[in-house]
């Protein structure tokens, strides 16, 4: 399979945060992952009170006024980076110094590419899924473009 | 490139990950406003230079984005042992 | 001349000759010849000049220790300059078909360099006479010594082109990591070979083996093990690939050269950095040579004796043929009795020691080699070549002169611990080797093979200087080659006071040039070993650092270069901008438009045509880059009365207040308007370049000091683009636009936010204004933002609608006497000094930075304080950052009261406007203070900030 990097389509995202998961996942009606650097139902947990949800374009949550929670609409922060192939790995490597061989399918974590902060999400053996801030999203295109481009040379 | 264990996501993760964060243990006041000139001027400006363990904070920034503290070995660069914030001074 | 190609030896393809040339001249060689061999094998002696004293040099070793013949190559197409390389050493440059190689530091010629005036003039140029000389007089420096001493110094010259070619980047992670194909790496590689463990073998050599390269006894046992490794599918090979730095917690650097030994230049990366994170590292770099330091031991055609044997059985060539063997070691003999068995002429071994094996000796007489005990070559006879060496007893006696045209050194052997020394290991000093071995590791690494010490390769004896019956300043016996320093200065060093290692490197240069001491550490040592008749543990050794050997500038950078070396942020409205003509600046990373020229206006004409036009009617701006936080919990408004000055609870949901943010020292670090959309979520602005900084003191604060609080931070600078209406007639552009907002004054005054829709687009919409004039900041989801901006315009068109850009921005606050942080403030001003008292919530009983204010200089009331300055010719526009005196008829130095932070010229008023910070500023109003320029002095007076409606009337429009 040739080596490919395309855009997602287009999804909500929310950046949820609480002390408290249980009335975070009764307040949004997502199953959210309990351990950092697990997924579910493509729900991302970044940090010990934060997760990162990809839903289907258009959903809206709850904003959970006065609970001791945080959701915010964060849809048109990033856009996704789909990085799929037998290459996939390394072509993550050039940037990402974390060893994403070892990854299980699932796992996910914010992490560096080089220069720039990412969401990196193991979505299959050779796919990979990478959210990134909208501005920094042209120079990531062009740095895997770069990387993938040398392999193949 | 160090390796640094990061407390809360419980692995070893690259340096370049993380952000130095000064000398740990130093609370804020509760009450800022009784400190005497010199205790503010303790508290704002004077930090230990040790040769040695030194028990600092780093915030694994383009990680989980938690602070955190470590004892670091500043002849040998060497960590020690890191721990989450709040947790008593090792 | 001597050196020639000999039959049924190496390991060169002679069934594929090469052409190439050297300084011009073309020569013939064969694919698997370096530059070095295939130049010796046509009996070319003379490589380069040296450093200092442009000395006539020749190839010294056969490896990458290689101190004396750098070349430049130009690779690429004819007439192309741009792939120059200089400093390569020519026994590491793979001969290709075509290659074009020039010797350096040399005018005109290398046979004929005028530069050997040094040479004679080398009384007055020993280690560190730059130091002592070139000083008077002083106005000769700038203009004679300066430029001719540039022109002298240095080897080979620096490119001057742009490097057109790509370098590639990777990160690797691995379980074991071999560095070095020789024997000891490929044993380690076989180990782990058919296991699960992910297993990388690197070796800088174009083909694995290392010193079996050229033992043919080996060479056997080589193929096979070459087999079996690549047939192992956990092993990646990477072959011209030097590990060059080892760093915390096994993580190695190395550059993996993919096209340099090409004929014709392919696409694709020039080369590939390795950042490899290793489970064990396992070091088989092998050991390294000694020479010997004897008077003239730099003449071309003198040699280690291992190198004279690489290039007979690696590369099938003899380096002479009437040797003469100048040995402190056996390995000397073993490689001299090797070649003499391989048919090349070897006419005597001379040895430092008075015994040698008895073994050794027979072998040598057997081979018909005079043998001299005791003995050590005292001088060479020859200049561009070898022609004879004189020989002496050691302990003094009658000289005799042996003819020969090539003399070999062995000197002993340093293990190469270079990168078990970066990666912090601990040295001991072995006494058999006279050299440092390896002993205690601090990372998970060890050392197989002779950079361990497990290698056998006989007995032999230290010694730092041969002895000589000449005096000392009589003698030119090298220890370090390239940089030019001998024995003398070593000695010089030591008897003007310098006694750690450190420092007679530095004095002396020794150790310091490209080859980083890989043949002149030990023997410098020794010999300051002896000058200071201490042991030599107790001098020290210099800092092994990286890089092991010298790498490309292009390698170290990767892909980061060009497009790709900084982000350039842009905005959903960037397109828009670029497509009318908008002129670009630089903010942190963003690319913000600062003015949009008409037809063939300057950024004046431009700036003046934004400003009156805003002020008269109305301009829009992308404000995108602004700084965004969503503050969110019931702890929210708690959490924000704590950060900044200003009082929070109070402020109803659908109102904004101008949020100062203050360091716990007191000084301000950021500020912005932020907007309370409900009892629990604020919406706050930071400055563009502050974002990311405020948010992390705000994490900080939440997460370390109050945890408890039930508030919760998200960026969400990039989630909204910004659109601001600033102008009388913003309100009736985006009256038609908006939906579900009353937009009457009296329903949606200054400073409040309103969540609706505009354009059928939801959006959080500001009425704020940084200009002073009615106005909006439209805030809609990014994705939006551009097709929002467009119906604005389209909006706008019936009223003059007019984009502007940073600089009118700049202009139209500074009117209004808005500080920006970061221009008018530096870090060390608080808020009483930039007239921002109002802004502190003076109820409050705590806030961070509250304290500090109240320290006792803070309080004081010469401070340095933000003015107002109108200079007395209304046309003078001051320069930022001009400094200001009270008297301009005082001595230099004078008394700096203060600076410029803003100036510009103001179209509004018709005149230049200027902000400032002057010491004790607020009770200066209506004083002339000065600023001295180059060519003038210019007058202002002191003033309030605000030069434009000051009564705030317009805003409330």
């Amino acid at each position: 399979m040739a080596n490919m990097i395309t855009d997602a389509l287009a999804c909500a995202r929310y950046n949820l945060r609480a002390r408290d998961a249980a009335l975070l996942e009764t307040v949004t009606g997502l199953n959210l992952p309990s351990i950092i650097g697990e997924t579910r139902d493509g729900v991302a947990m970044l940090g010990s009170d934060e997760w990162l949800a990809l839903l289907t374009e258009g959903t809206k949550l709850p904003m959970g006024e006065g609970q001791p929670v945080s959701i915010v609409d964060v849809s048109d922060r990033s856009v996704g980076i789909i990085v799929e192939g037998l290459h996939a790995i390394d072509i993550l490597s050039a940037g990402c110094p974390l060893d994403l061989a070892r990854w299980p399918v699932g796992r996910a974590s914010r992490t560096i590419f080089e220069l720039v902060e990412v969401v990196i999400i193991r979505e299959a053996d050779t796919r990979f899924r990478v959210e990134v801030w909208r501005s920094f999203a042209p120079w990531l295109r062009e740095a895997l473009k770069t990387a993938s481009n040398a392999l193949t040379a | 490139m160090i390796l640094i264990h990061c407390p809360y996501c419980d692995e070893q993760r690259p340096e370049i990950e993380f952000a130095y964060g000064g000398e740990a243990h130093i609370a804020r006041p509760e009450n800022p406003s009784a400190l005497s000139d010199d205790e503010l001027e303790t508290y704002l400006f004077i930090r230990a230079n040790p040769r040695g363990r030194h028990h600092e904070r780093w915030r694994h920034a383009h990680g989980c984005g938690r602070f955190f503290n470590a004892v670091r070995d500043t002849v040998t660069d060497k960590f020690e042992t890191t721990y989450k914030a709040g947790e008593p001074r090792k | 001349m001597s050196g020639f190609r000999i039959d049924n030896q190496g390991r060169i393809d002679r069934a594929r000759p090469l052409s190439f040339t050297f300084d011009g001249k073309a020569y013939r060689g064969f694919k698997g010849d370096t530059l070095a061999s295939a130049l010796l094998a046509n009996g070319v002696m003379l490589f380069g000049r040296s450093f200092k004293y442009h000395r006539p040099r020749g190839v010294m070793a056969a490896g990458v220790e290689e101190p004396n013949a750098l070349v430049s190559v130009l690779r690429g197409p004819k007439g192309d300059r741009s792939r120059f390389t200089p400093n390569l050493r020519a026994t590491s440059v793979e001969l290709y078909d075509g290659l074009v190689a020039e010797s350096q530091n040399r005018w005109p010629s290398l046979r004929f360099d005028a530069g050997a005036i040094n040479d004679v003039f080398s009384p007055f140029f020993p280690a560190g006479f730059y130091n002592k000389t070139f000083m008077w007089p002083r106005s000769a420096w700038e203009k004679l010594y300066e430029p001719v001493i540039r022109k002298m110094a240095g080897l080979g010259n620096a490119p001057s082109a742009l490097d057109p070619d790509h370098y590639d980047a990777t990160f690797a992670h691995c379980d074991l990591l071999i560095i070095g194909g020789g024997p000891g790496g490929l044993d380690a590689a076989l180990e782990a070979s058919g296991t699960n463990q992910r297993v990388i073998l690197i070796d800088d050599q174009d083909e694995l083996g290392g010193g079996a390269l050229f033992d043919p006894a080996l060479w056997s046992w080589l193929e096979r093990t070459r087999a079996a490794l690549a047939a192992s599918p956990n092993i990646r090979i990477l072959t011209r690939t030097s590990a060059f730095g080892y760093y915390h917690d096994n993580f190695i650097g190395a550059v993996e050269r993919l096209t340099d030994h090409l004929t014709v230049v392919p696409d694709g990366p020039r080369e590939k950095l390795w950042r490899i994170r290793a489970g064990e590292v396992v070091l088989a770099q092998g050991a390294i040579e000694r020479p010997l330091v004897f008077d003239g031991n730099d003449t071309p055609g003198v040699m280690l004796a291992s190198a004279a044997l690489t290039f007979l059985h690696r590369y099938g060539v003899a380096v002479g043929q009437r040797i003469v063997l100048m040995a402190a070691h056996d390995s000397g003999w073993r490689d001299a009795l090797a070649l003499a068995q391989a048919g090349v002429g070897v006419t005597a071994i001379v040895d430092v020691r008075e015994h040698v094996a008895p073994q050794l000796i027979a072998q040598a007489k057997e081979a018909g080699i005079a043998v001299h005990f005791g003995a050590s070559v005292i001088g060479v006879g020859g200049r561009h070549e070898v022609r004879n060496v004189t020989i002496a007893p050691n302990g003094g006696g009658g000289p005799a002169t042996i003819a020969c045209d090539a003399v070999l050194m062995a000197g002993g052997w340093t293990p190469s611990v270079h990168l078990w020394s970066h990666s912090k290991g601990s040295l001991k000093w072995d006494a058999n080797w006279g050299a440092y071995l390896p002993d205690q590791p601090n990372e998970n690494v060890r050392c197989v093979g002779a950079c361990g010490g497990a290698w056998d390769f006989g007995a032999g004896q230290s010694v730092a200087a041969l002895p000589t019956p000449k005096p000392l300043h009589k003698t030119k016996a090298f220890v370090d080659f390239q940089n030019d320093v001998t024995a003398k200065d070593i000695k010089l060093a030591v008897r003007e006071g310098f006694r750690s290692i450190e420092h007679i490197k530095r004095y002396t240069t020794n150790g310091m040039a490209t080859d980083q001491g890989k043949t002149s550490n030990l023997n410098g040592l020794q010999i300051a070993s002896e000058a200071l008749a201490l042991p030599v543990t107790s001098i020290g050794l210099t800092t092994f650092r990286p890089p092991y050997t010298p790498q490309t500038f292009g390698a170290l950078a990767g892909h980061m270069k060009g497009g790709l070396f900084q982000p350039t942020r842009k905005t959903p409205i960037d397109g828009w901008a670029e497509a009318n003509g908008a002129v670009f600046e630089l903010v942190a990373q963003w690319r913000r438009a600062r003015y949009f020229p008409q037809g063939s206006e300057d950024m004046l004409a431009a700036v003046n045509r934004e400003c009156l036009a805003v002020r008269a009617g109305v301009g829009i701006f992308d404000a995108s880059t602004l700084g965004k936080i969503e503050v969110v919990g019931p702890d929210a408004a708690e959490f924000l009365n704590r950060m900044y000055t200003n009082p929070w609870k109070a402020l109803e949901p659908g109102r904004c207040r101008y949020g100062l943010l203050l360091g716990e020292d007191g000084f301000i670090r950021d500020d912005g308007v932020s907007a309370r959309l409900a009892p629990d979520r604020f919406h706050l602005t930071t400055t563009t370049g502050g974002a990311a900084r405020v948010l992390n003191m705000m994490e900080d604060y939440l997460q370390t000091e109050w945890p408890h609080l039930d508030v919760w931070l998200t960026s969400t600078t990039e989630q909204w683009a910004v659109i601001a209406l600033q102008g009388p007639r913003a309100r009736d552009v985006i009256a038609p636009l908006v939906d579900g907002i009353d937009l009457s004054p009296e329903a949606f005054p200054h400073m409040a936010v309103r969540e609706g829709m505009i354009c059928g687009v939801p959006t959080r919409l500001f009425r704020v204004s940084f200009t002073g004039e009615l106005g909006y900041e439209i805030n809609v989801p990014a994705a939006h933002g551009r097709v929002v901006w467009d119906a604005v315009m389209a909006a706008g068109a019936a009223h003059g609608i007019t984009p502007y850009g940073t600089e009118t921005m700049h202009v139209l606050r500074a009117e209004k006497g808005y500080i920006i942080v970061g221009q008018d403030s530096d870090g060390t001003v608080t808020p009483t000094d930039a007239g921002l008292d109002w802004a502190i919530g003076k109820k409050k009983p705590d806030f961070v930075g509250k304290r500090a204010l109240a320290r006792p200089d803070m309080l004081r009331s010469d401070r340095k304080q933000f003015v107002g300055l109108l200079t007395e010719d209304p046309n003078d526009v001051l320069e930022e950052g001009a400094q200001i005196v009270a008297d301009p008829a005082q001595a230099v130095p004078m008394s700096m009261i203060g600076h410029v932070t803003s100036s510009y010229w103001s179209a509004t008023l018709g005149r230049s406007i200027a902000l400032a910070v002057v010491q004790g500023g607020h009770a200066r109003m209506g004083e002339t203070l000065h600023i001295p320029m180059p060519d003038k002095i210019i007058s202002v007076k002191v003033c309030d900030t605000v030069f434009y409606d000051k009564e705030g009337a317009r805003l409330n429009g």
